[in-house]
């Protein structure tokens, strides 16, 4: 019912937006609460559909899903009006892709959510944009082909394709599963598959790119997990290898990066690639009962903060034309809201205690140590200690520096109740960590 | 449901009072007095509260079976005795700061900070101790980088990362300890349980060693105390430096006793080292305030040496020191930073004959330096005579070299005094007008009080002692 409610709404709305966002915006957003209602009952696409099951874990993710798609939809103004359409089909796709226990439908899903996403940056205004597009569309056709590449081989060696009697222990299956990572990890932005995504993240009007990199990544973490979960099981050593190898790459490689721009919207790029790298470690500790858990924690915290960022930034490039560092100092006096908003998010990017990035960090990297590998996470929390100084840089431009400009930034109304919307996700999971890690806990595919 | 507001409240709330109080300035330093008076007094209807032997049981709250995480608050004498110094100090920086500008948001910053500090004293939640921990750097991130001096930002961001680095090695050794334990709370690991105490104690040790902070991790601390303004100096100094101290009795004394034995000996080597390094750098200092923070590091490095003892007069004499370092350094503290306001000049050969211009304040820095330097009859005798007893006593005679570091912060207090108090004044103190505000006087005066009464009636804080480690030790 949610998935036919989003892609109904999705079909229709293009006859609101024309005329009226607002009104558009706000069918949207009912949208959103009607298939958060179906999902709460439990009738999503698993009470029509076979192959799909709901466990508590999907459900606090779609909720989370939800609530970030409603929150970004309200921000939306003028030229942005086609994402409202594309969101409500990736809200439905996403749905499918969280609930799936078949991986031939998680491939499916995948492209599908794929191909939303090519659509989600062709929303051109000027040379960077299209830059950032075209960067976006070739790597995720190649990376299609990868993943397709490495299906087709898995596809030999398995009679079926549910996840509970897969056969992993085919002749191809760890080849197979390694080609379909790499595809994989172009979209998870893993070092060295990551180049498209600093340049797409900070060159595609970035509402489009707090979607690309905050909810799409989300999603396709816990998905991927889910699909690769018994893989990981069944093949320790390598799994180990592999993801903490790439973890530990994608992390250093990106921070540093990050140090080094003066773009915003690059730092925000890199860091989003750093935090791909954080979310492997649950992946290198598959065998820990805490692994799922971690990375539902991971994502449900990154949806929020990373999505948040950057819509602020959108908010601070259409108002005051922000770009570059330099352009933000001062905002402080010039936009205490968004600022607020901007800082406390930044901090729970950062892993400030008390907001969901410290407690989904915490989860996530003691997977790590539950399953022995502590140096890993020593490197990680290093790391992420680093990762601190550009964010602390970017509040010291914000707070501390004097602006030449002194005009005030306003906060439109609907950007104000989204970020709250976004707010409220990160203090919540920031403090309340029950649900989640119990819900995390208790997972059978 | 107290317990849990106190932390909570300010948090939230202060974001509240900060956008409130936007038109009304004034108002906000009257909300925060308020709030720390009220924080003051509960924390002394615990101490009345306090049982016999262990903790007061305040509550449990947000619990997470699967993880086996909540947030347990319980307090006992060394925890009350941190809260009630820290209520303390927060008053008296209210009325150290009372003309502060952009009162809204500083006021607001000291609010939030009273949550996240009071969390760290109040759970015995290991990761809930971390997470306050951690948070109390938020506040003083933007109290540093915003009211500071010159250099405010490049010190705010050096103490930011500095401390979260070394944080992070604790963080994993918190890990390790719910790993081989299974337990979150410090009340239930039981330390024969680890399989790898040595590396847990080391990572432990990194996160408390920057803070408090002993020598080679001790960079981070002239730089923030000096930039920053006077009356978050005395916080640095008196609160956060504590929260380090605390964090080695809490987690390596009290929680791993054989491992902390094994290796008291590295400790003591780390604090001897960090008196006399930070000793000899505060005589070759000028500048005034950095004389002041490098004498702050010498003093907690008899901290140290003290808690290595790990016999009930060592760590009774430790909480003494502490609390005397807490009310000794802070009128240093807030003198250097008033000099300063007032000369428009840092340096000590500079300044000369302000006994003259300036009797109450210069009257005080030689008050609180004499404490420093261990004159009897004030806090920094007892403290330093109880520590070197017990450290004899423990590790022989040849610890008494210690007494060395009395000599040293002799020499550069009865020096600074001479250069900056005494002698003739220079062109500078000459053109400048040393006038100081009712509220500063207060709270300088409190401090005076405070040195003289616990030095010369240092029972009750020892009383408090008596309560906090006799259950260590089987009591005296």
């Amino acid at each position: 019912m949610s998935f036919i409610v989003l892609i109904a709404t999705g079909l229709l709305i293009p006859l609101f937006y024309r005329n009226n966002i607002f009104i558009a915006k706000m069918i949207a957003v009912v949208a959103f609460i009607v298939a958060a209602y179906f999902v709460y009952q439990g009738q999503s696409l698993n009470s029509v559909f076979p192959y799909f099951v709901m466990t508590k874990a999907t459900m606090i993710m779609e909720f989370a899903l939800l609530a970030t798609l409603a929150a970004v939809s309200l921000t939306l103004t003028g030229f942005e009006r086609p994402l409202i359409a594309q969101m409500l089909f990736l809200g439905a796709v996403s749905l499918g892709l969280l609930e799936t226990n078949n991986f031939f439908l998680f491939i499916v899903l995948f492209e599908v959510v794929a191909i939303i996403s090519y659509i989600l940056v062709a929303n051109i205004r000027n040379f960077n944009n299209s830059e950032g597009a075209i960067k976006a569309f070739i790597a995720g056709a190649v990376a299609s082909g990868i993943i397709l590449l490495g299906f087709a081989l898995f596809s030999f060696t398995s009679e079926s394709f549910n996840y509970s009697d897969m056969n992993v222990s085919g002749k191809f299956t760890l080849i197979a599963v390694a080609i379909m990572l790499a595809g994989i990890f172009y979209k998870l932005t893993i070092v060295p598959m990551h180049a498209w995504a600093a340049d797409a993240y900070s060159q595609v009007n970035h509402a489009a790119a707090a979607i690309l990199s905050g909810v799409i990544k989300s999603v396709v973490l816990v998905a991927t997990f889910k699909a690769f979960y018994k893989f990981m099981i069944a093949y320790p050593v390598a799994t180990v290898l592999i993801f903490s190898f790439f973890a530990i790459v994608t992390m250093t490689l990106a921070n540093f990066m990050a140090l080094w721009q003066k773009r915003i919207s690059k730092i925000l790029a890199y860091s989003s690639i750093a935090h791909s790298g954080y979310a492997l470690i649950p992946f290198a500790a598959a065998a820990s009962i805490y692994s799922f858990a971690g990375i539902l924690y991971y994502a449900v915290a990154y949806i929020f903060m990373q999505t948040s960022v950057f819509l602020i930034l959108n908010d601070f490039r259409r108002e005051a034309g922000v770009k570059f560092l330099q352009d933000i100092k001062g905002m402080g006096k010039r936009a205490p809201l968004h600022s607020l908003f901007f800082t406390v998010q930044l901090f729970s990017l950062a892993g400030i205690p008390l907001l969901a990035g410290f407690l989904s960090k915490a989860v996530a990297f003691y997977a790590g140590v539950d399953a022995g590998l502590w140096p890993i996470v020593l490197i990680a929390v290093l790391n992420s200690a680093l990762a601190v100084g550009y964010y602390v840089w970017i509040i010291k431009h914000i707070y501390f520096d004097k602006s030449e400009n002194e005009a005030a930034v306003k906060m439109s109304a609907g950007s104000l109740i989204g970020q709250l919307i976004l707010l409220a996700g990160t203090v919540y999971f920031g403090i309340v960590a029950g649900n989640i890690i119990g819900a995390g806990m208790h997972f059978s595919f | 449901m107290v317990a849990i507001d106190i932390i909570f409240a300010p948090i939230f709330l202060s974001i509240l009072v900060y956008f409130l109080t936007k038109g009304a300035e004034h108002i906000t330093k009257y909300i925060a007095l308020g709030w720390f008076l009220v924080l003051f007094f509960i924390s002394l209807s615990w101490l009345h509260q306090l049982p016999a032997h262990g903790f007061l049981q305040l509550g449990t709250y947000l619990q997470v079976p699967a993880f086996n995480f909540d947030l347990t608050l319980q307090v006992d004498a060394l925890s009350v005795a941190m809260l009630l110094l820290t209520s303390l100090l927060l008053i008296l920086v209210v009325f150290t700061s009372w003309n502060e500008k952009n009162q809204a948001s500083y006021f607001s910053l000291l609010i939030l900070f009273s949550g996240p500090i009071f969390g760290v004293f109040m759970t015995t939640n290991v990761l809930w101790f971390f997470m306050f921990w951690e948070l109390t750097l938020v506040p003083m991130l933007f109290l540093i980088g915003m009211w500071g001096a010159e250099r405010r930002i490049y010190a705010a961001i050096k103490f930011f990362l500095y401390t979260h680095v070394f944080a992070m090695f604790m963080f994993v050794g918190f890990f390790l300890l719910y790993k081989q334990t299974g337990y979150w709370d410090i009340t239930q690991i039981k330390e024969a349980a680890l399989t790898t105490p040595a590396l847990i104690w080391w990572l432990m040790f990194a996160g408390f060693a920057a803070k408090l902070p002993l020598f080679p991790f001790h960079t981070w601390l002239p730089d923030a105390h000096v930039q920053a303004p006077s009356s978050i100096s005395v916080l640095l100094a008196g609160v956060l430096l504590k929260m380090g101290a605390y964090g080695l009795i809490r987690f390596t004394v009290e929680l791993l006793p054989a491992t902390t034995r094994e290796f008291a000996l590295w400790m003591v080597v780390f604090g001897l080292l960090t008196t006399f390094f930070a000793g000899m750098l505060a005589i070759y200092e000028k500048h005034i305030k950095k004389m002041v923070a490098y004498s702050s590091i010498s003093h907690m490095g008899l901290v140290v040496v003290a808690i290595a003892t790990m016999t009930y007069d060592g760590l009774s004499a430790s909480l003494y020191e502490m609390i005397g370092h807490a009310l000794i350094i802070s009128p240093l503290f807030l003198i250097a930073g008033w000099l300063h306001h007032k000369t428009h000049t840092w340096y000590m050969n500079e300044m000369g004959g302000i006994m003259k211009y300036a009797p109450y304040a210069s009257a005080i820095f030689i008050l609180a330096g004499m404490a420093a330097l261990g004159l009897p009859g004030t806090m920094g005798f007892v403290g330093e005579l109880t520590i070197i007893i017990s450290a004899v006593k423990s590790f022989g005679w040849w610890i008494a070299v210690i007494a060395l570091g009395g000599f040293i912060s002799a020499g550069y207090i009865i020096w600074s005094v001479r250069r900056a108090i005494h002698g003739e004044p220079s062109e500078i103190v000459l053109n400048s007008t040393f006038e100081m505000s009712a509220a500063e006087k207060f709270a300088l005066a409190v401090f005076a009080f405070l040195i003289v009464y616990f030095g010369i009636v240092p029972q009750p804080i020892f009383d408090v002692a008596n309560k906090a480690f006799s259950s260590f030790f089987g009591g005296m």
